[in-house]
């Protein structure tokens, strides 16, 4: 194992959040090592191209792109370090142990530790949802934004919350052919408008997104159905048609109101899930909330952590957005400059105002925006008995509820049926096991807790991490 | 598969109060716990089992269900004298015992319990290791445990699967597993059957003498209190916690053990394998993937908290594996976890009355999984003979003093 010492920082996770954190904090002198598991930086939001397109109009790729761009021209710095390619297997000791395909495992020290693991789609298990044509609205984005291509000739998007709509008109504009949009909110109410339209301040840019990608799906004539869910997918080794339903208040699919169309792409986005592990790994302290996606690490308004010197930002903290991610990520760097003396708490203050200003118009609308796409139980409830819940290893709902019929522990549910032990290690049916507790028990999903964080928070070959110079304390032989 | 562990566990019972007295109070839900309650009660013994968490929910359910026939490596020494080989080969003939219980076990409970015998590989790396294989191979076959001893060609072509340049191997076709979700809840339910209260999510918060009354012990639970005749301290690696309170000092130690688990591959490697020199225990389970350990350390934390996982632990024990099974190169470590294993500090089982506290009685042994269920069947028996006919090994006392 090498190491990687000297760091002033340790940024794991290189999208809005991670880059604007290791930028603030680089720029008064800190050493910063800023790790990211993909070939190159920009996260989910400000993904680039992939290795070998040639990028000749910048502009077509639209504002984020351009975002991304200036944020990652900000750490091109002699102190900032880079290790792409790097997933992050564990934090121990005050160490984070990470392996790369030719470094091998690496194991970086740090004064702080900043941690911006971004947010995953929520998995949601319906009828069909394995079948090949049924992918997650970020698999989707990552196909046309890396390597543009399109999931299909025909294209389904079934989903909710905001992204629903900037997603669908993103893919629109990107070229695939997206024929309709359902989301399962209902058409805003009054209240909800109102209450939206009174947090606007500092978000007209949303307000103006938005409004553009309701006029791409218009000029496309794609319709955008307020009110209605995902119930199946069917096809013959891969997926034909989509069947979809009225949704009631609580996301239920209401029966007699069910429509079917023939397609070859389903493009399922119904918000995201925070990636915690490494939170869980560290012991940080947890709070709960559906709308940003279920357990939400604990932190103060620098993002500081309960665990000393451990910092939170970005959606891994519980999703809000880009914008917000980058604010949280420059208060963190400000913060942290601050308690390593580079700067005065009178400098962090004032340079933090704007980005606290912002942070807080920012959540104001979108704790607004949440009510409005307030998860309903029912996506938990598509499922029928002859649905996988876990994929790796394929256990379904009918081997699942005896179970949870007679307990409400996901671990004793993980060791009789194997849900949770497959090479997803779990992010795919979890929650979705939780919540089935939660529905049969009548109990809140926040009191199904977690399984116990064990490393390697990522699946990692034997290979790389065997090491020979480390001895057991032997038995007999001297 | 699961139907039994399904019946045990809608068992709505379990979550109500506890009886206020019983003639057998037994502490802990593990393995131990609900065999010995399932033999007490085929006599017709009043028993209620307590367990402050859910049944088999610590070392008996998350060991790796292997069966440990050949003498364990920690036992052995490159020159042994002729009582130290005497007395690992009295060892063995328990052993023997117990193989002889799980061959029987699954048509005693009426359950498939996912039990094999593919054998055992020990490996030894170096001539010194081969010597100290002969020694253990010599033992084992004096106490009645069949073993081979394969080198050069023979063991190629044997095992081909294995690094080429090992000095050579032994095998015992008596060694398996069976599935550790399946055994101890299993037991339960057959247990429940013969009409053995279980009582979960309710632990024991003290324990009493009583004097003069018509029950001997006093046990508080989170529960409320249940008087009992005779009391069984059956809490695994909690046992000398437990114990100490009424004053005993057990000769036991606790260590956390680290598990790896890997993706699943196509299955190949039927038999588990150790290695005599080093710490290894490595197999195939019947969903192909490979759980890897065999002793290497994780961290303790302070209960509830389950001990956590040392990195090291991982980079160590998976380059013995690889020097081992090269092949497994490029299979993916999934998910590790953290066993915690009770061992006596002389690595004999505690098992029997207390001399000092007539009636407190105390069921532990280090190798648990192997051995639990043949010492609660004799834990069973001297509790259910007329008194005194029946006597336990000596050196199982749980008076003893172990320096």
């Amino acid at each position: 194992m090498k190491s990687v010492t000297g760091n002033d920082l340790v940024v794991i996770g290189g999208g809005p959040a991670g880059i604007a954190a290791a930028a603030t904090a680089s720029s008064f002198g800190l050493r910063v090592a800023l790790i990211d598991e993909r070939v190159t930086l920009g996260g989910q939001i400000f993904k680039r191209v992939g290795p070998g397109f040639d990028l000749r109009e910048r502009k077509s790729l639209g504002k984020d792109y351009a975002r991304g761009s200036d944020l990652i021209d900000e750490i091109d710095r002699p102190n900032v370090t880079l290790l792409t390619s790097t997933t992050v297997l564990t934090i121990e000791d005050g160490k984070v142990i990470t392996s790369h395909p030719e470094e091998g495992i690496r194991a970086l020290d740090y004064r702080f530790l900043i941690i911006a693991p971004g947010a995953y789609d929520r998995p949601v298990a319906f009828p069909g949802w394995t079948l090949p044509g049924v992918m997650t609205a970020g698999a989707v984005q990552t196909m046309v934004k890396t390597q543009r291509i399109s999931p299909g000739k025909r294209v389904f998007f079934a989903g909710s919350g905001p992204l629903a709509l900037a997603f669908s008109a993103q893919l629109i504009g990107l070229g695939a052919p997206v024929f309709k949009v359902i989301e399962s909110a209902p058409f805003p109410s009054p209240i909800n408008a109102l209450r939206l339209l009174s947090r606007i301040g500092g978000n007209l840019d949303l307000i103006r997104d938005a409004a553009k990608y309701r006029s791409v799906l218009f000029k496309a004539r794609v319709p955008f159905k307020y009110g209605r869910i995902i119930v199946k997918a069917e096809g013959k080794g891969r997926l034909e048609y989509v069947t979809h339903a009225k949704a009631d208040r609580e996301w239920n699919p209401i029966p007699g109101t069910e429509v079917r169309e023939a397609c070859d792409a389903l493009c399922v986005g119904y918000g995201f899930f925070p990636s915690h592990e490494l939170f869980r790994l560290v012991d940080c302290a947890f709070e709960y909330d559906e709308n940003r996606g279920g357990f939400s690490v604990l932190r103060d308004e620098w993002g500081a952590t309960s665990v000393d010197s451990v910092f939170a930002v970005g959606d891994g903290t519980g999703v809000t957005g880009s914008y917000s991610a980058v604010a949280q990520g420059r208060l963190a760097g400000l913060q942290i400059a601050s308690r390593l003396k580079k700067i005065t708490e009178e400098e962090r203050d004032s340079a933090a105002k704007p980005y606290a200003r912002e942070l807080r118009a920012r959540n104001r609308f979108q704790s607004a925006l949440n009510k409005m796409f307030d998860v309903g139980a029912g996506i938990y409830r598509l499922a029928d008995k002859k649905t996988v819940i876990c994929r790796c290893e394929s256990v379904t709902r009918g081997a699942i509820d005896p179970i949870i019929d007679s307990t409400d522990d996901v671990s004793v549910v993980k060791g009789i049926s194997r849900a949770g032990m497959g090479l997803c290690q779990g992010r795919n049916c979890q929650r979705h096991i939780a919540a089935m507790i939660a529905d049969r028990h009548q109990k809140p999903i926040s009191s199904v807790s977690f399984q116990t964080p064990r490393f390697p928070v990522k699946p990692v070959e034997i290979g790389a991490i065997a090491d020979d110079s480390v001895r057991e304390e032997k038995y007999f032989i001297t | 598969m699961s139907e039994f562990l399904v019946g045990y566990l809608s068992n709505q019972s379990n979550h109500e109060d506890p009886p206020r007295e019983c003639d057998v109070l037994i502490i802990g839900g593990g393995l131990l716990g609900t065999s010995l309650a399932y033999y007490l009660a085929k006599e017709g013994t009043d028993v209620t089992l307590i367990e402050r968490e859910e049944i088999n929910r610590e070392a008996s359910g998350t060991n790796a269900g292997s069966f440990h026939f050949q003498i364990a490596l920690h036992q052995l020494t490159p020159n042994m004298t002729d009582s130290e080989k005497d007395r690992l080969a009295s060892e063995v003939r328990l052993q023997v015992d117990a193989a002889k219980l799980w061959d029987n076990l699954e048509q005693e409970l009426d359950a498939d319990l996912g039990v094999h015998f593919d054998g055992g590989i020990m490996v030894a790396e170096t001539e010194e290791e081969m010597r100290v294989l002969r020694d253990k191979d010599e033992i084992e076959k004096s106490a009645g445990l069949e073993s081979h001893i394969l080198t050069g060609d023979e063991m190629r072509a044997f095992a081909p699967y294995l690094a080429p340049d090992l000095a050579g191997i032994s095998f015992c076709p008596r060694e398996g597993h069976a599935n550790p979700l399946l055994v101890g809840p299993t037991y339960a339910y057959r247990a429940a059957e013969r009409g053995v209260r279980f009582r979960t999510d309710c632990g024991a918060e003290s324990i009493e003498v009583l004097t003069g009354e018509k029950h001997r012990f006093k046990v508080t639970t989170n529960k409320g209190v249940i008087k009992a005749n005779r009391v069984v301290n059956a809490a695994g690696a909690w046992t000398a916690e437990l114990a100490a309170q009424l004053g005993l000092k057990l000769p036991m130690g606790l260590s956390g053990l680290h598990v790896n688990v890997t993706e699943p591959r196509e299955y190949f490697l039927k038999s588990m394998v150790q290695h005599i020199g080093r710490r290894l225990t490595l197999k195939q389970t019947h969903n192909n993937t490979f759980i890897i350990g065999g002793g290497w350390p994780s961290r303790p934390e302070p209960y509830p908290k389950r001990f956590s996982n040392i990195w090291n632990s991982a980079s160590g024990n998976l380059a013995v594996a690889l020097r081992v099974l090269p092949m497994l190169k490029d299979v993916k470590l999934i998910r590790t976890w953290s066993g915690v294993w009770a061992y006596t500090l002389d690595f004999k089982p505690i098992l029997g009355e207390s001399e000092r506290i007539p009636g407190y009685h105390v069921a532990m042994v280090p190798t648990g999984f192997t051995l639990g269920p043949m010492v609660a069947q004799m834990l069973s028996e001297y509790m259910t003979a007329p008194k005194g006919s029946i006597k336990l090994p000596e050196e199982f006392r749980v008076d003893r003093e172990v320096a």
